[in-house]
């Protein structure tokens, strides 16, 4: 910063001068730093979207709570489904805060939701049939949900890292929680078996798509490079989908399990995976609201919260002052 | 409607202590409408797992912070006059009169370990 | 006491009253369970889930003490009972509203308050009972119980507080909620058939004393916050403790129990 001047007095070259300084420095912004506008866009869009994700997130799940098969399977989905909707508080309150400037609040967030204007994961658009896909959304879903919340961890906005360090401190109760449960089904009956591998290649394609398209040029608009030049995040999609692949599949092999793309393998030479791309017209399509599910979830959501509407009023009526 | 609810929002901070011993640490925040609320609210939303002493919330409005120009300012000049390491040379002074110098256990009352 | 010195009737009452600990437990954990993701605000849902959570904990405990006298392995207990086997009050089994979790939930926010809010006073009063309970694995439990009991008290005497004082609209629901839940509150009070070889028994106090304290607590609150008395607590719909239930019972069983039921012998 120009010596002797108060930050207040900069002008905004030299305030955005003195911010990109601070990123390059490896420095944490706060809420209330000052920021370029598309710095602050660039975080409500990603967190906005990562929170309600989390919300929408536990309603495919939430399917299973009452369901799971034991005393134990039923307090540690509901364990897990709380911890969901948990991190989407956490999420949302870093989105409002970085949203308070701009006049909006959580009611936003809810009714961009309902107008469509908000998306979510393409994952927590799809059907969870089976108790099967209770335990894939738990290890595999989960697993990938780590790998790209991880590479965050050291993310240039600190609420945001903040939360996420909290957040991923929970996931390796899911990883274990996904694990315990895909791990009886496949130690046990052939029916048991038969419920996992049907539930693996429901997800399969689902899971490619959820690190996103390679590049801009599947869907026509990527923000990851803004990300990356700010500091946000710090791998490419690809970079993830190939980390995912190398953690998951040696293991889902080595239950026995058949990943539905037989042209899947590595290559030593290019040391990457190669595997069969997804239609990404297919995932635009999903993640605008034409998944088998987003509908029914988002009546689900939107209904609940309606209902619910009198419960916010009277507790506004006892606000302090 | 919206403005309405907006209303409903007070953010609250919460604050918490592990043990008897530990100083308060900011946690994270909430939405609730009152004290009472946030409070209730802040145990289950932030301490599910982790042991838990003690917890605070506290009204953001009623928290006055450092603008981001305040932070700035806390970048101050060298003060070593006032730090242990504008005293580096005490200890070879001590060596020409055969002592060794204190540590900083010494100094917080280790005294019977000193010759 | 110990299952050695019991006689035969005494030990029958105890297991009676460990059935009705555990299902109530476990009934009411289940219809919370179904709140989750769809609570007013999502602070509240974390927060709800917890109860929800401790309750179903606390029910497993008392099923495995049940298991301990010879009644089967917990799980079956909790997955593979035919309804009339349930000991459980009707009030806590009864759905949270129209619609189903799945679909069109259009679940009541007043009367899961109340009826969680009263059900929390009793719990508090019933476990200070079992605290000193003859049958010392269940007075056992009941002292781990009742410091997690004690935050949940605090949590629904606080929504009922800030709500049966808040808007017109907020007053009139939750009016009209304490008047459904009172109209088979008794079923929660009852200790059912067994309830003098209960107290013989010395496991648990007399049920009219425990429904006193439960009353004066409830009406101390009821003038605080200008709710109008309501008279005696009633058994409308039946008596649980006797085995009789609902359609609501059924078909919760039904579903907390469809995965299990496939193959209980395997492990999931």
């Amino acid at each position: 910063m120009q010596a002797g001047l108060r930050f207040e007095q900069l002008t905004n070259d030299e305030k955005h001068q003195h911010f990109m300084q601070r990123i390059n420095r490896g420095e944490k912004i706060e809420a209330d730093d000052w920021m370029p506008d598309d710095y602050r866009i660039s975080l409500i869009r990603l967190i906005s979207m990562h929170g309600i994700s989390e919300i929408m997130g536990a309603l495919p799940e939430k399917e299973w709570v009452p369901k799971a098969p034991s005393l134990h399977r039923k307090l540690a989905i509901m364990a897990k489904v709380q911890d969901e909707m948990g991190h989407g508080q956490l999420l949302l309150r870093v989105a409002e805060d970085l949203m308070a400037p701009l006049g909006k609040s959580r009611e936003d967030i809810m009714q961009d939701l309902f107008s469509g204007k908000l998306k979510f994961h393409n994952v927590f658009h799809m059907e969870a049939p089976t108790w099967g896909d209770a335990g894939m959304i738990a290890w595999l879903v989960d697993g990938a949900a780590i790998i790209s919340q991880s590479m965050m961890l050291d993310s240039s906005y600190g609420p945001y890292a903040r939360a996420l360090k909290r957040i991923c401190a929970e996931e390796v109760f899911h990883a274990q929680h996904g694990e315990s449960i895909i791990l009886a089904l496949a130690e046990g009956t052939p029916e048991q078996r038969e419920l996992l591998q049907d539930s693996l290649n429901r997800w399969w394609t689902s899971l490619i798509m959820f690190f996103g398209p390679k590049s801009a040029k599947e869907t026509g608009n990527s923000n990851a490079d803004r990300n990356i030049m700010y500091k946000i995040r710090t791998k490419t999609n690809e970079e993830l989908r190939q980390e995912f692949f190398t953690k998951y599949i040696p293991r889902i092999w080595a239950l026995g399990l058949t990943i539905p793309d037989e042209t899947i393998h590595f290559d030593g030479e290019a040391q990457m995976w190669i595997y069969k791309d997804v239609d990404w017209r297919e995932f635009k399509q999903i993640v605008s609201g034409n998944g088998p599910r987003s509908q029914e979830r988002l009546d689900l959501r939107r209904r609940s919260y309606d209902n619910n509407g009198w419960v916010r009023e009277a507790l506004a009526a006892q606000k302090a002052i | 409607m919206s403005e309405q609810e907006n209303q409903f929002y007070n953010v609250y901070e919460v604050f918490s202590k592990k043990t008897d011993k530990a100083p308060f640490q900011h946690q994270f925040s909430l939405l609730a409408p009152n004290a009472d609320m946030a409070l209730v609210m802040a145990k289950e939303n932030f301490f599910r797992r982790e042991t838990v002493a003690d917890i605070w919330v506290v009204k953001r409005e009623n928290i006055r912070g450092l603008t981001q120009g305040e932070r700035e300012m806390l970048k101050r000049m060298d003060k070593n006059y006032r730090e242990t390491k504008g005293y580096g040379y005490l200890k070879k002074k001590w060596r020409d009169y055969n002592q060794e110098q204190f540590t900083e256990k010494h100094i917080m009352g280790g005294r019977e370990e000193s010759r | 006491m110990n299952t050695k010195t019991m006689n035969e009737q005494e030990q029958s009452a105890l297991i009676e009253l460990i059935y009705q600990l555990g299902d109530d437990d476990f009934i009411l954990a289940y219809r919370g369970s179904e709140w989750l993701g769809l609570a007013p605000h999502i602070e509240e849902d974390v927060a709800f889930s917890s109860i929800s959570q401790d309750m179903m904990g606390h029910a497993a405990m008392y099923y495995h003490l049940l298991e301990e006298l010879g009644e089967g392995e917990a799980d079956g207990l909790a997955h593979l009972r035919k309804p009339e086997a349930f000991r459980n009050a009707i009030l806590l089994e009864k759905v949270n509203g129209s619609g189903t979790y799945l679909k069109k939930p259009d679940y009541d926010w007043a009367f899961t308050v109340v009826r969680n809010y009263f059900y929390a006073v009793y719990k508090q009063i019933r476990l200070e009972s079992l605290r000193l309970s003859s049958y010392e694995p269940l007075a056992d439990a009941a002292r781990k119980i009742i410091t997690e009991q004690y935050y949940h008290l605090m949590h629904w005497e606080l929504w009922f507080k800030q709500l049966v004082t808040s808007t017109e609209e907020a007053k009139k629901r939750m009016l009209s909620a304490v008047g459904k839940a009172w109209k088979d509150f008794g079923g929660v009070l009852t200790l059912g058939p067994s309830y003098s070889e209960m107290v013989k028994g010395g496991f648990i106090e007399d049920e009219n004393l425990l429904k006193k304290r439960w009353l004066n607590r409830i009406e101390k609150m009821f003038v605080e916050t200008g709710v109008p008395p309501q008279g005696e607590p009633l058994i409308e719909s039946g008596n649980g403790r006797k085995g009789e239930h609902t359609q609501d019972l059924a078909d919760a069983l039904t579903t907390l129990s469809e995965v299990y039921a496939t193959n209980p012998a395997s492990g999931w």
